[in-house]
């Protein structure tokens, strides 16, 4: 066989050129053309935010990257991509790699986040905001890990932190033999998307009863913030605050399919875009119902605005006011609703009202009822964070294991009571403790006995004064017992006073009088020879006088 | 109890009286109108110490604790009007010492034991409740007996003009202490916080030396002529 292609090949290059080529152009464009690149490895990064808030810019600038990998401990960081891994992640090792200008930053994060220590966790969501308050021009991106991508990581660890500690010669054959890891984005430059819609959505129940009633507001921004935004998944922030927002819209809904429970109350429920930057959707909301259109119900009578934010955990709850509710709003009533519902069947939870003025000189807003505060409506933020500072707000560690239903159910159940009270003006409906202890103690400090109880007592008139409060037709009626053949008798002299003497017994008189009498017999003896002492006496004087 | 018991105190109070009475012969003297004489002239006393006192002297406005000894002190010393009253009596009986003494202290002490404990025995013995004080009180009525005894000798050998000189030291200690024996004692429960049946003693005691006492002197000026 060989033999008869040798021969072929002879005839080939014997016989005309083209034909050759013909033959061999294709192998040989085969064997040169490139070939399609197959990465080592291939995986999704996600880049971290970039914005601009009120003109003024947060984040990263730069989206592409195609440089050599390295980790931080290498002595030589510009221009390579730094990977690091959540694990050892720390602001200062991400600042070293910025100072050395780097190409690019790759944070590894793993994949079930939940099973990180929490001083880890709590750490990364505190550096989340400063990460993106520095604009860098390096690119950001975050990637999930996987065993790939882990060993990539190491081999990449290996050759980085053993650079300084080889001899010269080793460094020589390290360099030209060295495995490394060149890291290539897919797509283009960053650059702004026009035109983009935040969406908000309203909905609303209307109240029966006439005209012009009272409007409750309920709102709560379903967007969510984190330092990468695909990755922000709001779990708490403000997920529950959605979930609660929705499941208070189907009871109330509920209840307003009956007349019965039909309340002389206008609800709306308003679910904004745009809350992590600075309440974009409300602010435009607003701005629409109340400056642009002729009627709407936040122009009218509105009672209250509740905003929901992050329920779904914790034991506490703190009602965020710009201005503390003054006595006889809806606002105040439904701040001693939630106050009673809490004390008398939540107890395990820590209620409290926290104030903070609006202050207009802050970047942002802190809670989204400031919006409303501006506009001049009532309005306050349930939530169960302490502070609008805190980091659990705006994080990416802030997934679905961070909310915790049982705690969110209750937070529910809840604010749906209060929020019942006020609607359905319950307010002073409720059993009181005051009033059945004040009563008891009062009936309770005198005898009550029929036969002490006649028709002029302070019990009875008392009790008639009571009754004459809260009904109408208060009567007397008196029954007497029949004079021939009484149905009951009552007795007196019910209360006496007693006396205890000391006595002795009648021998003891007896005794005494034996014993006087033989004193006196004493007595007796005694004046009769009186003479018998006086001389005596007489005698013992007589010789001193008679002396001589 | 009652009137038996009533009875018991009357009789133990009342009987050394009756028997000194009788015994010491003023029965035969028919000194009984004097006696009374004498009681009347301690009811006349006692009346004018009482508005001396109620006139002169402040009410005791301190705590109950406390014991306000000058003011004490300055109320017995009213009780020297006893004495002034003694001598009166003493003076307008014509006789010997001794029946002068004796006339004075029993229309003395009779008046005494009548005004001050015929009432409160009546009252209180013939009552249900039995209570120690009652026979007390009859015994100190016979301490009191002695007592006036005492002090009438002392007081007449005070006032006799031939007294000796060295007896006049003593013959005044011993009126000093007849005049503050109440203090004295009330000085003494309220300092020792002695017992009721424990005073008595004390008295008893006190008022034994006393008119022991008297009774040397009055046998020593008597019989040294």
């Amino acid at each position: 066989m060989f033999e008869e292609a040798s021969e072929v090949f002879d005839n080939m290059f014997k016989s005309s050129f083209p034909l050759t080529f013909i033959v061999f152009i294709p192998a040989v464009l085969i064997l040169v053309s490139p070939l399609p690149a197959e990465a080592s490895h291939e995986f999704t990064v996600y880049r971290m935010q970039q914005y601009d808030l009120q003109g003024q810019p947060y984040g990263t600038r730069n989206a592409i990257l195609n440089t050599e990998a390295r980790t931080v401990e290498a002595e030589v960081l510009s221009r390579r991509c730094v990977i690091m891994r959540l694990a050892d992640f720390s602001y200062d090792k991400y600042q070293k790699a910025l100072r050395q200008s780097a190409g690019a930053v790759v944070i590894i994060l793993p994949r079930n986040m939940s099973a990180m220590p929490q001083d880890i966790v709590q750490q990364f969501m505190e550096l989340e905001p400063e990460m993106l308050a520095t604009e860098t021009i390096v690119p950001v991106y975050f990637a999930m890990e996987d065993d790939e991508l882990l060993s990539i990581y190491t081999q990449t660890l290996t050759s980085s932190s053993s650079q300084g500690s080889l001899s010269a010669a080793e460094v020589l054959l390290h360099t030209a033999t060295a495995n490394g890891f060149q890291m290539v984005t897919s797509g283009a430059q960053s650059k702004a998307v026009s035109d983009w819609a935040i969406t908000s959505l309203e909905g609303r129940l209307a109240g029966v009863g006439g005209e012009d009633l009272p409007t409750i507001v309920v709102v709560a921004h379903y967007d969510s913030f984190g330092v990468a935004p695909w990755l922000s998944y709001g779990a708490d922030s403000n997920g529950s605050g959605v979930s609660m927002l929705l499941e208070l819209a189907r009871l109330f809904s509920k209840l307003y399919t009956y007349k019965r429970t039909h309340a002389a109350y206008n609800l709306l429920f308003f679910l904004s875009g745009g809350g992590k930057f600075n309440y974009q959707g409300t602010k435009r909301w607003l701005e629409d119902n109340l400056d642009h259109t002729d009627s709407s119900l936040l122009q009218d009578n509105v009672a209250f605005v509740l905003c929901l934010d992050t329920l779904g955990n914790g034991d506490s709850l703190h009602l965020h006011v710009s201005k503390p509710p003054k006595e006889g709003t809806p606002q105040y009533s439904l701040l001693k609703e939630l106050e009673a519902v809490v004390a008398s069947q939540y107890p395990e939870v820590k209620f409290s009202m926290v104030h903070k003025k609006i202050n207009l000189a802050d970047d942002m807003l802190a809670w989204e009822h400031e919006r409303f505060g501006i506009r001049r409506l009532p309005a306050f933020t349930l939530s169960h964070l302490p502070s609008h500072r805190l980091a659990q707000r705006s994080s990416i560690m802030d997934v679905r294991p961070h909310v915790d239903v049982k705690k969110l159910s209750r937070n529910t159940k809840l604010v749906a009571e209060a929020l019942a009270r006020v609607v359905y003006n319950l307010t002073e409906k409720q059993v009181q403790d005051e009033q059945l202890s004040a009563v008891v103690d009062w009936l309770t400090a005198q005898p009550r006995a029929a036969q002490l109880v006649d028709k002029d007592s302070t019990v009875v008139s008392t009790l008639e004064y009571h009754l004459g409060r809260y009904l109408k037709d208060v009567k007397r009626h008196y029954v007497k017992a029949d004079k021939r053949d009484p149905e009951f008798v009552f007795y007196d002299q019910l209360k006496q006073t007693m006396n205890a003497y000391r006595v002795k017994p009648a021998i003891f008189d007896l005794l005494l009088a034996v014993c006087i009498a033989a004193y006196l017999g004493m007595v007796y003896l005694a004046i009769q020879n009186f003479g018998v002492l006086y001389s005596v006496v007489r005698r013992i004087t007589q010789p001193k006088a008679k002396a001589h | 109890m009652t009137l038996f018991h009533f009875g018991n105190c009357f009789a133990l109070a009342y009987f050394p009286y009756f028997i000194t009475y009788k015994c010491s012969g003023l029965s035969e003297y028919n000194a009984f109108w004097r006696c009374v004489q004498a009681g009347a002239t301690y009811l006349f006393v006692q009346l004018c110490k009482m508005l001396f006192l109620a006139t002169f002297f402040p009410t005791w406005e301190g705590g109950v604790g406390a014991y306000d000894f000058v003011g004490e002190f300055m109320k017995a010393t009213v009780d020297l009007a006893d004495l002034l009253g003694l001598h009166l009596v003493m003076s307008r009986n014509a006789g010997k010492g001794e029946y002068k003494i004796m006339v004075a202290a029993m229309g003395w002490a009779t008046a005494e034991l009548v005004m001050s404990r015929c009432l409160p025995l009546w009252v209180g013995a013939r009552g249900i409740e039995f209570d120690w004080k009652y026979i007390q009180m009859s015994f100190d009525s016979n301490i009191s007996l002695v007592h006036y005894i005492a002090t009438a000798s002392v007081v007449w050998m005070f006032t006799r003009y031939d007294l000796p000189k060295s007896f006049r030291l003593p013959v005044t200690v011993l009126l000093a202490l007849c005049v503050y024996k109440a203090f004295l004692m009330e000085l003494f429960v309220h300092v020792f916080l002695l017992g009721s049946w424990t005073v008595l003693l004390v008295k008893a005691v006190l008022t034994g030396a006393i008119s022991l006492c008297s009774l040397f002197l009055f046998v020593t000026l008597v019989h040294s002529n």
